[in-house]
């Protein structure tokens, strides 16, 4: 086993792309990837985050040798996905995951195991303990084709974490889940990063996101269009302030000459957003011509707000795939 | 080796637990059980007729698995995305296809076993002489088979299920055909045609090289050279179509 902890990234990416040829005469082309630049610092959990078609998938294919790039490099651990070697490193979880259905959840952990070297003792020791850290040790010997998605999904991480890997790539792995199993599966992925696992996980789920990841990188049409903490890119956008007001009317507010991003009607109140250099001179303004403050607080702008943004920026504003050309 | 060799123990598994592979099974036991009521219509030559009818019915049955295993392998693997799951390990795309051939071969290996040995039982309870040319034909089948599996494997590496289907089902008539197209090419006056039949004949798998059924029918020995010759043709052919597999396979993207 070549499990010891190695000094290079645990993921590095340059200037990676890949475009599909298809068509029988393979004349049409989509533009999956283009020069997308990752750095994976062990130990962390880093999220792609992108609407369908946004280049998630095929970066985590590249990584696991199933799709080969059309022109940049990829790197496991300073390795390239094609050497045998790193996927030894890695758990790898696949989106709606498909195992074989002929065998028993044992039987195919097992088959993951002797495929990632272990057996013996060694073996049935590892697989008794990522099925019952899945809870299906009792569901172990039944056939996976009598499984239910939650438990197709759950025996497939079984086998991604069978050898104790230093990396974990999970391609949508709440995606199907009930709320009880996206809470199981999120703290799965806790644990591990915990016990020191790097992890890369890609969804479209925004507050898997958040509550999960260190650095996330947003994607639209194959390329990177935000990157950093979820602090810090949330960070970055402008504060905006809401503010309660009782005793003025909207038409009086608009006379007042502050600028506002949104002025609503509720139960006889007003419920206004200002960006945060304009707050004091609004509650001035209010204050002055007979309304009350009834509450102020910071709006919170969410990682949610901070997707639809940049795909607004992007020209996307809708889930859309590559670019097609042909 | 544990990878390599749990991939082929998953492939026999796979087989074993195939509704297809059992109901084929059950019928080649029925269909061999069935060439004792051949005597029954048979006048004197009892012995000729069990056996063509029992080597040709093993020979059909596991022709028409050995294609139906084969062909649907890598392209049900890739449709399902199955292939996933296993690539993503530390296992080499052509260790998995080389790995996933010999389970496939240790199936029909198996079936081959136990459908001989139901044919000797009943050329046992026939009174009937069990020579070693019998034993032969049977054996060189499995050869026979290794060469169309393999081009199942190459078919199914590039085109789904029921393209490579036909047309392993095709190099298996044309096999059996090819060296007549060889005979009837240099019969033409016309030099082009003899060089088309020639290099027909060297492209396509010469299966008559491992068949030795007609020999064990008219009870005439199995030349030990004729049967080495072919043992070592066919592999080598196999060798040559698991070397195009394994090339087209390694640069294959699974989307």
């Amino acid at each position: 086993m070549t499990n010891s902890p190695p000094s290079a990234p645990p993921v590095e990416t340059q200037a990676l792309s890949k475009t599909y040829k298809l068509g029988f005469f393979m004349n049409r082309t989509v533009r999956a990837l283009q020069g997308l630049d990752l750095r994976l610092e062990p130990g962390e959990v880093y999220g792609l985050l992108g609407p369908n078609g946004a280049g998630k998938s095929t970066t985590i294919k590249i990584l696991m040798n199933l799709v080969r790039p059309s022109s940049g490099t990829a790197r496991i651990f300073g390795l390239p996905p094609e050497d045998v070697a790193t996927r030894r490193l890695v758990g790898f979880l696949p989106e709606n995951p498909a195992p074989y259905e002929y065998l028993t959840g044992r039987e195919f952990v097992r088959l993951a195991g002797q495929l990632l070297g272990l057996s013996g003792h060694e073996l049935d020791q590892q697989v008794t303990r990522v099925l019952g850290l899945v809870e299906l040790g009792k569901a172990e010997k039944l056939q996976i084709r009598r499984y239910s998605k939650g438990m197709v999904q759950r025996v497939a991480l079984a086998q991604a974490l069978v050898s104790r890997p230093k990396l974990l790539i999970l391609d949508e792995p709440t995606s199907g889940l009930d709320p009880l199993g996206r809470r199981q599966m999120r703290d799965l992925i806790l644990e591990e990063r915990q016990r020191g696992t790097t992890i890369l996980f890609c969804t479209h789920i925004i507050p898997d996101v958040e509550a999960l990841c260190d650095r996330v990188a947003v994607l639209v049409g194959g390329k990177r269009v935000r990157e950093g903490s979820v602090q810090s890119l949330l960070a970055q956008e402008t504060p905006i302030m809401e503010a309660v007001f009782e005793g003025i009317t909207s038409e009086r507010m608009a006379t007042l000459g502050v600028a506002t991003q949104s002025v609503h009607e509720l139960g006889g109140r007003l419920v206004v957003q200002v960006d945060d250099s304009k707050s004091q001179t609004l509650i001035g303004a209010v204050m002055a011509a007979g309304g009350r403050v009834v509450r102020l607080q910071a709006a919170r702008f969410t990682l949610e707000d901070l997707f639809m943004s940049t795909l607004q920026q992007a020209g996307r504003a809708t889930s859309v795939g590559g670019e097609i050309s042909g | 080796m544990i990878s390599f060799f749990a991939i082929i123990w998953n492939g026999f598994r796979e087989a074993r637990r195939n509704k297809v592979t059992v109901v084929v099974a059950a019928f080649a036991l029925v269909a061999l059980l069935c060439t004792s009521l051949i005597t029954a219509v048979t006048v004197s030559t009892f012995d000729r007729v069990v056996t063509d009818f029992g080597l040709g019915t093993m020979s059909l049955i596991l022709v028409f698995l050995a294609i139906f295993l084969s062909s649907g392998l890598l392209s049900r693997e890739i449709e399902r995305r199955t292939i996933f799951l296993i690539v993503s390990k530390p296992v080499s795309r052509s260790q998995f296809l080389i790995a996933r051939l010999l389970g496939n071969m240790l199936t029909l290996g198996v079936m081959l076993l136990a459908m001989t040995a139901i044919f000797c039982l009943e050329l046992w309870l026939l009174k009937l002489p069990i020579t070693s040319t019998k034993l032969a034909a049977a054996g060189t089948l499995w050869f026979e088979l290794l060469v169309l599996s393999s081009a199942g494997f190459l078919f199914s590496s590039f085109a789904s299920q029921t393209v490579s289907a036909l047309a392993t089902s095709g190099l298996f008539f044309a096999g059996h055909l090819s060296g007549d197209i060889y005979a009837l090419a240099h019969r033409s006056p016309s030099a082009g045609m003899k060089l088309l039949g020639e290099a027909v004949y060297y492209l396509l798998p010469n299966l008559e090289r491992v068949n030795f059924r007609p020999l064990a029918t008219y009870g005439l020995p199995v030349p030990p050279s004729a049967a080495l010759s072919g043992i070592a043709y066919s592999v080598l052919y196999s060798v040559v179509l698991c070397v195009l597999a394994t090339l087209i396979f390694e640069r294959r993207d699974f989307r």
